[in-house]
């Protein structure tokens, strides 16, 4: 089994200055987005699971219809496996109902006008993304068990709370530190891939311009979103 | 390496409300929460953790920046 653990926003400066030691495995590094005029999520994992820069095709769509995209698996390297199993990965299996509410919640945040309500619907904002982040847990353990020969976690936690929380070095922390023990609990070929970093702008977050990348196979430098497609089919186990 | 740990006594009331609450979170035991907690005291006595401030000015370059990824209308 091949494992991608697709982590939005994981930031490489806070996995090292947590020193987040399964995340890392043997061979991790930065990714260069740098061909894309914005960080997108939606852009940028459906850049990686293509092998193709996708920007031109999902920014076309617009930035409400972007996030209902799902490419079919004959345009994905999903399809060099037998049973695949992907999990809440955007532009793919997207649990669109979840991030949306995620979405509105954070317009709720910026448009409510006191520090009261503020308060409260940051409070509300982010136990909706805890508890996401714990189904996705129990679907991603379940799926470790299972009879498949691909498995990908895609982890919003990072990315949803980071953003209105990423001055909050607690609970970033505590966030860090949970990733980390998920990668630990995985015993195959794992790949941890982030879209992006994240970085700090007073207590919120904005996408950083480079994502993280890890593995145990082999030093892939400073590799693109899109090298990932080919260089997974082209791992052994694959054949 | 190991940690190295010591023993030291809390009142049964304390370590009741921490396993109270840490069923809704992401600590697996009250000792994890403890130390987790002692930790980041230590941490923002030894002036570690800068001050969370929330400004108008981060708030308004946050909204454009979400507003750009596409997170807001």
């Amino acid at each position: 089994m091949i494992v991608v653990l697709a982590i939005d926003a994981l930031e490489y400066t806070l996995v090292e200055e947590f020193n987040c030691k399964n995340l890392k495995q043997r061979f991790y590094g930065k990714t260069n987005i740098k061909e894309f005029s914005e960080p997108k999520t939606m852009v940028l994992w459906s850049s990686f699971m293509t092998g193709k820069n996708m920007e031109k095709e999902i920014v076309a769509r617009g930035d409400k219809e972007m996030w209902n995209t799902e490419l079919d698996m004959e345009d994905t390297f999903f399809r060099s496996f037998k049973n695949p199993k992907i999990i809440d990965l955007p532009g793919f299996s997207y649990i669109k109902e979840q991030h949306e509410q995620e979405r509105r919640m954070l317009k709720y945040y910026f448009d409510a006008q006191s520090e009261e309500e503020k308060k409260n619907i940051r409070t509300e904002y982010n136990n909706l993304a805890f508890l996401h982040h714990r189904r996705i847990k129990q679907e991603f353990s379940t799926a470790l068990q299972g009879d498949y020969d691909f498995v990908l976690g895609y982890f919003s936690v990072a990315d949803v709370i980071g953003h209105l929380n990423f001055g909050n070095g607690s609970m970033m922390k505590l966030i860090y530190r949970d990733l980390d023990e998920i990668a630990g609990t995985i015993n195959h070929t794992l790949i941890v891939l982030s879209d992006h970093g994240m970085e700090r702008v007073g207590i919120f977050g904005d996408h950083s311009n480079y994502g993280f990348w890890s593995t145990d196979l082999k030093d892939l430098g400073n590799p693109k979103i899109t090298d990932f497609a080919d260089m997974i089919k082209e791992i052994p186990e694959v054949n | 390496m190991s940690k190295e740990f010591g023993e030291i006594k809390i009142p049964k009331e304390i370590i009741r409300k921490i396993e109270e609450r840490i069923d809704e979170t992401e600590f697996k035991s009250a000792d994890e929460y403890i130390i987790f907690v002692l930790e980041e005291v230590l941490k923002e006595e030894d002036g570690e953790e800068p001050e969370e401030v929330l400004s108008e000015e981060d708030e308004q370059k946050v909204k454009e920046r979400l507003r750009a990824l596409g997170y807001l209308d």
